[in-house]
């Protein structure tokens, strides 16, 4: 059935997102508003602002199933898409707009719930004959039971929340004695995060590269892959840039995991678009980790080396049309990276660096995309995650895919706030990277200094300081600012006059 | 009095920009003479062009002679003097001790989770001795010295703000 209204159950650059491909489709869209962010972007972007400000009790907005579920029947919207994050891989929000007969833009509940749940999710993956890592049969009840697991799988083990996803509630414990004090971190940040507190063990693969590859399912048991996307390149399991293909990935290992991939999605009779993630070894052996029953983050560099716009082709597998490609008309083209721009202190441990985005601009150009959620004006809350912009630049080979990125994160201007753009500036300095050598260690053992700054850049912010404090010095004392040319000048004055 | 002719911007890391005053837009660097040319575009950026490159400016924060600025992404603190207080600041450096006690200091909002010491506790550097939860992660604190935990400044749920002191150290 064809779908005419969507509610957007987020926020941000992924709303943004959403809505640009629905416009493109003639669908109406419907936002919500939150007294978190009232003057978001967003909402400008959207048909119609559903008003979330007035709260009820403490459940965050995004999260409140029954009253998103209530406004959608309310408006008599169609569907729902629920973005990433939030309620899209809740397998009883997705069911609850089965049974209300909203349209979910995502896999049925029961496979978000098979996939969600790692012990489920590893025995399909035993069935479909995809290589598993060792650990334990499901949740471990208590740290003592975790210590018994851990000395039988073999130190380095890594704890994850069962629920989990996106990097909380992970913990790598490299010896005994730390096992205990470890659970029970996980097993909180689990708890808090999911509501849920079983946390499971895994053998820990010391340096892989963390590979996942993109998948497209129609409800007609049509299933593609899109290729890889190379996502080694994390901060405390927290993915900083994406790149697709991955360096490390020749076309017959592409081949084998990626018909890995589609052999777990059909284990679940997987519709909508949904990535599973390997862990690639320096052997170039695989492992299935899990499977993300939504879209991701980086979808975008998918869509720039396929061509395939991802949320249109989740609109219409909702709508029930069949893939208009097989795996054989799937070509990936030239070289796409994505550099995540959060607004971190990258000088200070990337804490959160909260404020207002005073301005923000970017070199356009059709080999750069910008995905944002902010634009000038924009406050940067407390109450949501930290990123702000996704850069993602398109080129023929990686050599200049990377020579692409250099220019445009240097002409990447934001002020108000820091973000991790002198990160990506780090990172695009180092040589083992720009080689294609490196895995998920690579921030924490070769990046030794995680922002880079040209030699020259500290007198420049000297000088711009001392022009600062002789500026306000100047206006009480009435004395010359600035001279060029033998003329006194304010250089300001006179740019403001020129235009 | 002679009014002084000169500004110094003093870095983080004790190094000296001079520049004269009023500010001109070839400065002696390395030297050499190179042009130093501000300018603000159209959106309203301030940037610096130098070497033929331009480099984007911003004024982070500000607290009377003490500043923080944005290069190109890069952050750098200064406190800017005049030759007067350049050296009174100089002298006094030479006639101050380091401080016996270490304060280790919240290094971003959020709540505290668990305290994994007490007062009295030993701790080596790079022990964790507080959790922090912010956006959503819980972050170990670590302490940077080993000593002995002199006082414990919070207590479980407690929400901090950045650059709260939350333990005390007397370094040994």
């Amino acid at each position: 059935m064809k779908i005419k209204s969507i509610l957007i159950a987020n926020r941000g650059e992924i709303a943004i997102r959403i809505i640009r491909t629905a416009r493109k489709m003639g669908i109406t869209t419907f936002a919500i508003k939150t007294a978190k962010e009232p003057n978001a972007w967003y909402l400008d972007e959207a048909d119609e602002i559903i008003d979330f400000s007035e709260c009820y009790d403490d459940t965050p907005e995004f999260l409140d199933i029954e009253r998103i579920i209530y406004n959608a029947k309310e408006h008599h919207i169609d569907a729902i898409h629920p973005g990433y994050g939030f309620l899209a891989e809740n397998p009883d929000f997705a069911r609850r707009c089965e049974e209300e007969g909203i349209n979910f833009i995502g896999p049925s509940h029961d496979a978000i719930y098979r996939m969600g749940n790692k012990t489920v999710a590893k025995e399909l993956a035993k069935k479909a004959k995809v290589p598993l890592l060792g650990g334990s049969k499901g949740a471990v009840p208590n740290a003592e039971e975790a210590r018994k697991i851990a000395a039988e799988v073999g130190y380095p083990v890594i704890l994850k929340a069962a629920a989990g996803g996106g990097g909380r509630g992970m913990r790598v414990v490299e010896r005994e004695k730390d096992i205990e004090r470890m659970f029970k971190l996980a097993s909180n940040e689990a708890e808090k995060a999911f509501n849920n507190p079983d946390v499971f063990i895994e053998k820990f693969v010391r340096e892989p590269r963390h590979i996942e590859f993109q998948i497209l399912a129609d409800k007609h048991g049509n299933v593609v892959h899109l290729g890889e996307r190379e996502c080694s390149v994390q901060r405390k399991h927290q993915k900083l840039l994406e790149e697709s293909p991955s360096p490390a990935l020749n076309d017959a290992l592409r081949k084998k995991m990626g018909e890995a991939a589609i052999r777990i999605a059909k284990s679940v009779n997987y519709y909508s678009a949904g990535t599973v993630e390997f862990l690639l070894d320096d052997a170039n052996k695989f492992s299935f980790m899990e499977m993300n029953t939504r879209i991701q983050v980086e979808h975008p560099v998918t869509e720039m080396v396929t061509g395939i716009d991802l949320i249109e082709q989740m609109i219409r597998i909702a709508e029930g049309e069949k893939l208009p490609f097989e795996q054989k008309d799937i070509k990936l083209n030239g070289w796409s990276i994505e550099w995540r721009i959060n607004a971190e202190d990258v000088q200070s441990g990337f804490s959160p660096s909260l404020g207002t985005v005073e301005k923000i601009s970017w070199p356009e150009s059709d080999q750069i995309r910008v995905d944002t959620g902010v634009r000038d004006g924009s406050v940067i809350t407390p109450y949501f995650d930290s990123m702000i912009a996704k850069l993602i630049v398109h080129a023929e080979d990686r050599e200049k895919a990377l020579q692409l990125s250099s220019m445009a994160i240097r002409k990447f201007w934001i002020k108000g706030t820091k973000t991790t753009l002198a990160f990506c500036r780090a990172v695009l300095q180092n040589r083992n990277f720009r080689e294609g050598k490196f895995n998920t260690s690579f921030i924490s053992k070769e990046l030794k200094i995680h922002y880079h700054h040209e030699p020259d850049e500290e007198l420049l912010a000297a000088f711009f300081a001392v022009y600062d404090y002789a500026r306000e010095v100047h206006e009480i004392e009435d004395k010359p600012l600035y001279v060029e040319k033998g003329k006194e000048i304010a250089p300001w004055v006179l740019n403001k006059r020129l235009r | 009095m002679k009014k002084s002719k000169k500004l110094i911007a003093l870095s983080a890391s004790n190094k000296a920009y001079e520049f004269n005053r009023p500010l001109e837009r070839r400065i002696k660097y390395q030297g050499k003479k190179v042009d130093i040319k501000l300018r603000e575009d159209p959106n309203g950026f301030s940037y610096i062009v130098w070497k033929n490159k331009k480099y984007m400016l911003d004024v982070i924060e500000k607290n009377q002679n003490r500043y923080t600025i944005m290069v190109n992404g890069v952050w750098h603190t200064f406190s800017v003097e005049t030759p007067i207080s350049f050296k009174r600041k100089k002298y006094l450096e030479q006639q101050g001790e380091g401080s016996a006690n270490v304060s280790i200091e919240a290094p971003m909002p959020g709540k505290i989770i668990d305290i994994l010491v007490e007062e009295g506790s030993e701790v080596k550097g790079g022990e964790a001795i507080i959790i922090l939860e912010a956006m959503k992660m819980q972050n170990e604190i670590s302490s940077q010295v080993s000593g002995v935990v002199k006082s414990v400044m919070v207590k479980k749920n407690d929400s901090v703000m950045k650059d709260d002191v939350l333990i005390e150290i007397q370094k040994g």
